[in-house]
């Protein structure tokens, strides 16, 4: 543990140094990284022409997708592109012979990328926070602390569920097709498509107990003092939870799965 | 050090003829063949030995590599190395081999060779004092200052594999797998990398395995060679041990005053090549001795060189007699 928390800060430089390297793949990276604005101008339009929905107001929604912009930059995904391609060429060998598991090299390298790109961001939304009329967040010191551990485990959840997928890759080809299947459909029941409030009942049922929902919709709704404290803890515990499922299966697919590596090429 | 018992590794590949039909077929039934790629393979190094791994393309070599660092699990048979089962990949073992493949990128291609020299410490955790001396004696040997400030991606292949090394042998590991590693080098990169992998192993006494084409990067580091062809071990033993086996002849270059008539050669070996004074016969081992003393007293020789075929005939041989 000591070895993995020394190479930890290294790794995640590295990365963090990779991601400024190419300004063209900055600029593209932070344009991308606000796409969740784009859903909520489509949101802004509908409350402008029919009204509030459920009671939404305009103030709602800006404070939803401005939260949502910064989940939308702090997800995991990724990995599994890397993941993916690493296999198919056989670079996977490369990080094997390291003497720190593939798992932590990805996600460090993850993290980097995505600290350099919250860099740019979270500026960006403090200022706009302060000076946008209607973007407004519960100022309780306990509340943003309990904030921060929900993006924390919302990060190592994507994380965690992504890699999970990403040793598909061991038995077929289609890791990434199974993974964007897996994404899309979590995408209603994370609060991407809409806010869950906005959701039919059933489907809002089904969300409190799928994973997707920690990795978005939870900490934003906690973050816009939505949730009272027995739906906080029920949040955390289901993030706990799932959490716990993934990295089982994440240890009983990579036993099983690194058997079948072939290695291929070189 | 290295022990290798009966080691098997075998695949199961997908097969299919070309066409759309067969790619259509293939949809619903998929036909699979078991190969392989290692069968029934033992040796065991010592430690501080370097030893050349030779075949022919396909023949098993990287295979073979590929379980003793722990890449590939074994079908069959056990590995051990340094006291190590390599595909449990601990690191404590991971720490202490190094796999150099000529064809790979093990840099991170995007930074500056000394930042991903840098994160190269921190992964194998080696302090700082050891390190700082470590990159020291192998910028100083390898060349490498100019090199340091520059992206990997765009280092020429020569000088990416003089990185390659360092990258690799930042840690001191104590046993070092090459596969290819002068593969596309010029004559002056290959011997480089030839007097360095010397040295290394000279000073600290690492046990060295290596696969290459280049017979001159075996020739110049091991005495001893494995030789492997569909997936069997053939021979293992001295490099010389194996050219008297499996060469029954040698070369005699013979150098004239004056050129000879065809027939002056008659009953002295076989004409090999024969360019104005200089001839080149083959003759058999046994008679090498007694048919260089007929030749100086027979014919106005101003010098004789006696000399083994290129090893890579020698090589060709022993997979042609496989």
């Amino acid at each position: 543990m000591r070895d993995l928390l020394t190479a930890y800060p290294p790794l995640v430089r590295s990365a963090a140094l990779v991601a400024v390297t190419y300004r063209g793949r900055m600029i593209l990276g932070v344009i991308t990284g606000f796409f969740p604005l784009l859903t909520m101008a489509v949101w802004l339009t509908v409350v402008a022409e029919g009204g509030p929905p459920a009671g939404w107001t305009t103030g709602d929604f800006l404070s939803y997708y401005a939260a949502a912009t910064l989940l939308w930059n702090l997800s995991g995904n990724h990995v599994v592109w890397r993941w993916d391609a690493d296999m198919r060429s056989g670079d996977l060998s490369i990080r094997l012979l390291r003497p720190v598991h593939p798992f932590h090299q990805y996600a460090t390298s993850d993290l980097g990328h995505r600290l350099v790109f919250l860099a740019m961001l979270v500026p960006t939304l403090t200022i706009a926070a302060l000076l946008v009329p209607g973007l407004d967040y519960p100022a309780d010191p306990v509340l943003l602390a309990a904030v921060a551990v929900a993006l924390a485990l919302a990060y190592a959840l994507s994380l965690l569920m992504a890699s999970t997928f990403a040793l598909v890759g061991f038995w077929s080809t289609q890791t990434t097709n199974a993974w964007l299947l897996w994404w899309g459909l979590g995408s209603f029941a994370s609060g991407w498509v809409a806010p869950l409030a906005l959701m039919p009942d059933w489907l809002r049922t089904a969300a409190a107990l799928l994973p997707f929902r920690t990795a978005m919709g939870f900490p934003v709704e906690l973050l816009m003092g939505r949730l009272d404290p027995r739906q906080t803890v029920y949040g955390f515990a289901v993030g706990l939870g799932w959490l716990a499922v993934f990295a089982l299966l994440y240890r009983i697919t990579w036993r099983r799965g690194i058997r079948r590596y072939q290695a291929v090429a070189g | 050090m290295i022990e290798v018992r009966d080691l098997a590794k075998h695949f199961r590949v997908h097969r299919r003829e070309p066409g759309l039909r067969a790619a259509l077929r293939s949809l619903v039934r998929r036909d699979h063949h078991t190969a392989r790629a290692v069968d029934q393979v033992s040796f065991t190094i010592p430690e501080g030995e370097v030893v050349g791994f030779l075949g022919p393309n396909g023949a098993g070599k990287t295979t073979t590599l590929k379980c003793l660092t722990g890449l590939l699990h074994p079908t069959t048979g056990t590995v051990r190395v340094l006291g190590h089962t390599p595909h449990h990949r601990e690191p404590a073992f991971l720490r202490r081999v190094s796999l150099v493949m000529g064809q790979r990128n093990a840099l991170f291609w995007d930074l500056p060779a000394a930042d991903a020299f840098e994160v190269n410490r921190a992964i194998y955790g080696v302090a700082e004092a050891p390190y700082r001396s470590a990159l020291d004696e192998l910028v100083a040997l390898l060349d490498l200052e100019p090199l340091l400030g520059k992206q990997v991606r765009v280092l020429s292949l020569g000088e990416r594999m003089r990185c390659e090394l360092a990258g690799a042998l930042l840690h001191r590991p104590d046993v070092l797998f090459l596969d290819e590693p002068t593969l596309g080098l010029d004559v002056n990169g290959q011997a480089a990398v030839r007097a360095f992998l010397r040295d290394y192993n000279a000073q600290h006494g690492a046990t060295i395995l290596l696969t290459s084409h280049y017979m001159g990067d075996v020739t110049a580091l091991a005495r001893r060679v494995l030789v492997i062809d569909r997936g069997t071990l053939r021979f293992d033993g001295d490099l010389a041990a194996l050219v008297e086996a499996h060469s029954p002849h040698r070369l005699v270059r013979v150098t004239l005053r004056e050129a000879a008539p065809a027939h002056a050669w008659a009953g002295l070996g076989e004409v090999s090549t024969m360019d104005g004074a200089v001839v080149t016969l083959v003759v058999p081992r046994a008679e090498t001795a007694a048919i260089a003393a007929r030749l100086l007293t027979t014919l106005p020789v101003e010098d004789v060189a006696i000399e083994d075929p290129p090893v890579e005939d020698i090589i060709r041989a022993v997979f042609a007699d496989a």
